[in-house]
């Protein structure tokens, strides 16, 4: 399979007035097409910083990331979820979904045939005129990432997308979005504290230290199971889960002390 | 909702509780309707039994009468669309002034920086102490007045336009830069948009705002409106007058407020 993204030795500084922040410390890691690699690490370690570098927002201190063999951000290969919807409450679903189109003025009939499909597809061809106000959380977070797939991304960003949602909403919802991700044939990053979540839903987890952020493990999974709910299931699965915990625990003993 | 309610069947409780809130809403409008008439009736009494002065109070019919003698002579007409006149196009220009020196300002975070302590000194200092300097710049008369109203709006379009612009969702702004936006479609898609709420109550406060300055402008310098009846009224001892136009201000006041109302619910359909 192709590497899609390459983060090499990447360190970033944050400048404030009177500090600078070392967030993230010669990180390293690399994802193949079609994989869901999710990032796990203690709070505030610079997992959104990493998705910021990816998405172009901000500029490596030092080292490279390269995406799609270039290390100069093409952001039209790029899907950014965010924790919140971020639907504009004055549009229409319709409206928020070909949002991306209208600023790449690339509303093409065959952009807007894929819309119209996505929105049958995932059952919320109903809603097409209504404004977001009237959408339950997870549809909400539906029609978020319909708004980010009509564009086609290559690399899908997922911002701990599912922690504003109820627990049953929550598990319901990673079904449908790795359902979503997997038929679209997508890669993806996941940024999440919610390591069963990670697990559930990954190919490979990167774990990361405290700051300044270092990658500690590279965890291969491999976990039978149709759906993220399914995989909750293999028996493998809490002995991931122990491992992960403790070493994001030990971390955080180590920060204290 | 409404369809919704209509095939319910309703439990005896939710009919008395629909009773009460139609009795309460009655009640509201019954007192909102008597306190007026009251007052009038009340007005007109004590003037009446000669137990206030109606020289210096006025009375509703001696109002009437004066509206009367002057919508029969036509001059009632004419210092009502002076003021009207003065007003909207004073309202017109600030809001839009206003809006667009926002915009400018949101644009460009150093030029928002070294403006902000003369926006802020500009915005305490009473207007009305202009007012000899606008006589000198612009002449007396209408064009003084309406600058007047546009001094005493456009300060707090600004300052109302602009925090809502910056106080713009950063995670709406993040969304659309990694959508690849330029700095030209966040305004236009999104800070603008959003923004459309505080511009409803910047409009109301400028109906206000510019009644304030056509006012003040004609006690400054003026040869008619509603504005100059008072003054004029006041110094040839007419109460009668000067309670008449500030009548008429009332109800020009209200149907505008009404319009920007009309215009909030339409926007938020």
């Amino acid at each position: 399979m192709n590497e899609i993204l390459k983060f090499d030795n990447v360190k970033y500084f944050y400048q404030t007035k009177d500090d600078e922040i070392f967030a993230l410390d010669n990180i390293s890691f690399n994802v193949l097409e079609k994989e869901f690699v999710s990032i796990v690490g203690p709070s505030g370690c610079g997992k959104t910083t990493i998705l910021s570098l990816i998405a172009g927002l901000l500029k490596p201190s030092s080292g490279e990331v390269i995406l799609d063999g270039s290390n100069k951000i093409d952001r039209k290969k790029i899907g950014y979820m965010f924790q919140r919807d971020m639907l504009f409450e004055w549009r229409s679903v319709w409206k928020n979904i070909t949002l991306g189109l209208e600023l790449q003025k690339g509303k093409l009939d065959e952009k807007l045939a894929l819309a119209e499909e996505l929105l049958k597809k995932y059952n919320l061809y109903n809603f097409k005129n209504k404004k977001p106000r009237s959408l339950s959380g997870g549809m909400r977070q539906r029609v978020a990432l319909i708004r980010t797939l009509v564009l086609e991304p290559k690399l899908l960003l997922l911002d701990e997308p599912f922690s504003a949602l109820d627990y049953q909403t929550r598990l319901t919802l990673c079904d449908d979005v790795y359902e979503i991700i997997k038929s679209e044939k997508k890669t993806a990053i996941l940024v999440t504290h919610d390591i069963s979540e990670a697990i559930s839903m990954s190919d490979k987890i990167i774990v990361l230290t405290s700051r300044p952020a270092r990658v500690k493990d590279e965890i291969r999974l491999n976990l039978k199971g149709e759906t993220p709910l399914r995989k909750r299931e293999d028996s493998s699965f809490s002995g991931c889960f122990e491992k992960i915990w403790r070493e994001l625990t030990n971390e955080e003993k180590s920060e204290n002390s | 909702m409404k369809k919704k309610a209509k095939i319910v069947n309703f439990s005896l409780s939710h009919k008395k509780y629909v009773k009460k809130l139609r009795q309460d809403k009655f009640i509201v409008i019954f007192f909102r309707i008597f306190v007026l008439v009251a007052f009038l009736g009340l007005w007109e009494l004590l003037t009446y039994t000669n137990v206030l002065d109606p020289f210096f109070v006025s009375s509703p019919s001696r109002i009437i009468a004066q509206l009367g003698d002057m919508i029969a002579s036509g001059t009632l007409w004419h210092h009502t669309w002076v003021t009207l006149y003065e007003t909207l196009i004073g309202f017109f220009i600030a809001t839009v002034l206003g809006y667009l020196i926002a915009v400018l300002l949101w644009w460009n975070e150093k030029v928002r920086k070294i403006f902000e302590p003369y926006i802020v000194v500009l915005n305490s200092l009473p207007k009305i102490a202009l007012g000899p300097v606008i006589i000198l710049w612009v002449g007396a008369g209408t064009n003084a007045i309406i600058l007047m109203c546009v001094l005493i709006c456009i300060v707090i379009t600004t300052m109302t336009m602009l925090s809502a612009f910056v106080n713009c969702d950063e995670g709406k702004i993040l969304l659309l830069k990694s959508m690849n936006a330029n700095k030209f479609q966040i305004l236009w898609k999104l800070v603008l948009p959003s923004s459309m709420k505080d511009f409803i109550s910047v409009l109301k406060i400028n109906v206000g705002m510019s009644f304030v300055g056509s006012i003040m402008g004609e006690y400054l310098t003026s040869k008619a409106g509603l504005g100059y009846l008072i003054v004029y009224g006041g110094q040839i001892f007419k109460i009668d007058l000067v309670m008449s136009a500030t009548f008429v201000l009332c109800i020009l006041a209200f149907v505008i407020y009404s319009l920007v109302s009309l215009l909030e619910r339409i926007y938020k359909k």
